[in-house]
């Protein structure tokens, strides 16, 4: 397994998990929590962000990986 | 008529003349039973009783009857309203035990004895006096005490652990049938609970009981009990991915030679462990 296939794999999880962070925010009923899950999410989506960013890098050194 | 069948209906009715009584006279009797309560609900029992053994005439037994339960009624209406009639009536707690020192004035006051103390704080799993810092005498003889604050049970506040929010959880089935108005006041409706069930592979026909609690997730239990549920494992599976991406980050951190890369991996590292953090307590 490549870094490169393992980093997507990484990315593809944690867009799950911030998936799952939103639908909790919503059904949450008490409002601390909501907004704790609320800024889990956004926190999560920067990082899904830069990750999103290092993979477009690596598909431009090394051009052979992408797809994959 | 023979006496005999004069005692029956007597008996009989006033069995329903004192339902209707102690009804009016409220529920807090039996809730908080005070020596004034207790008294009184003593007197109209023998009121009644004299009349149904034709101790007394029918006529007198119920005006006093109705003397007594009337001025019950007017005196604890009274004592909802003036704290001065509540104090007279039920007397007034008394602190029996200041800063771990027994008051033996307030003892004797009460006519309560030093063992009767002990007793009642045993009652209350307490062995050691030392323990306790405050006693209180309720009104209805009751003692309850407050601990030193090293010998009271930890709690999560005392210990500095952040706890998620218990709202009670609503049940959602009972005896197989979907009941709604809980459903809907969780913000939930029957397509939910169809897709939720669907996901277990139970139909609602062979539920027992189902609860949801304050996050959305779904206790169940069937009609038959060898059959094994999963259990909601929701929460759980997102702490742990969250835990593996981080994981994982710090992994390619140190794998890359790139230093702007490696940078951003240990950046995102941190950020997501201060993500897990903050969510950690409400995904347990």
């Amino acid at each position: 397994m490549t870094t490169y296939s393992r980093v997507k794999q990484t990315l593809v999880s944690l867009k799950g998990a911030q998936a799952n962070l939103e639908r909790y925010s919503l059904i949450a009923q008490d409002e601390a929590a909501k907004k704790t899950f609320q800024r889990s999410a956004e926190k999560l989506q920067l990082i899904t962000d830069r990750l999103q960013k290092r993979i477009q890098n690596m598909e431009w050194e090394e051009p052979q990986y992408k797809g994959f | 008529m023979p006496s005999w069948l004069e005692i029956i209906i007597r008996s009989l009715s006033f069995i329903v003349v004192v339902i209707f009584l102690t009804r009016m006279l409220g529920r807090k009797m039996a809730a908080r039973m005070t020596y004034f309560d207790l008294i009184y609900g003593i007197v109209i029992g023998m009121i009644a009783a004299a009349i149904s053994i034709k101790l007394v005439d029918v006529l007198s037994g119920v005006i006093a009857l109705l003397t007594w339960s009337l001025v019950g009624i007017g005196l604890s209406y009274l004592s909802l309203k003036s704290k001065g009639v509540r104090d007279l009536i039920h007397g007034r707690e008394a602190v029996v035990i200041k800063h771990g020192k027994i008051m033996e004035d307030q003892l004797k006051k009460m006519r309560f004895s030093p063992e009767d103390l002990l007793q009642q704080l045993r009652h209350k799993q307490i062995f050691n006096l030392a323990d306790v810092e405050f006693a209180v005498m309720e009104s209805n003889g009751e003692i309850n005490a407050l601990l030193k604050s090293n010998r009271q049970p930890i709690t999560p506040k005392l210990l500095g652990i952040q706890t998620a929010v218990e709202t009670g959880a609503q049940t959602v089935i009972l005896d197989g049938n979907i009941i709604d108005e809980p459903l809907t006041t969780m913000g939930l409706n029957r397509g939910w609970l169809r897709t939720e069930l669907e996901k277990i592979g139970v139909s609602p026909e062979n539920i027992f009981l189902a609860q949801v609690d304050a996050m959305g997730e779904l206790y169940i239990d069937l009609f038959d009990d060898s059959i094994q549920v999963p259990k909601p494992t929701a929460k759980q599976l997102l702490l742990n991915t969250l835990k593996q991406a981080k994981a994982d980050l710090d992994a390619y951190s140190l794998d890359t030679d790139h230093p702007r890369a490696k940078q951003m991996y240990e950046q995102c590292a941190r950020e997501l462990s201060s993500v897990i953090y903050d969510v950690k307590h409400l995904l347990k």
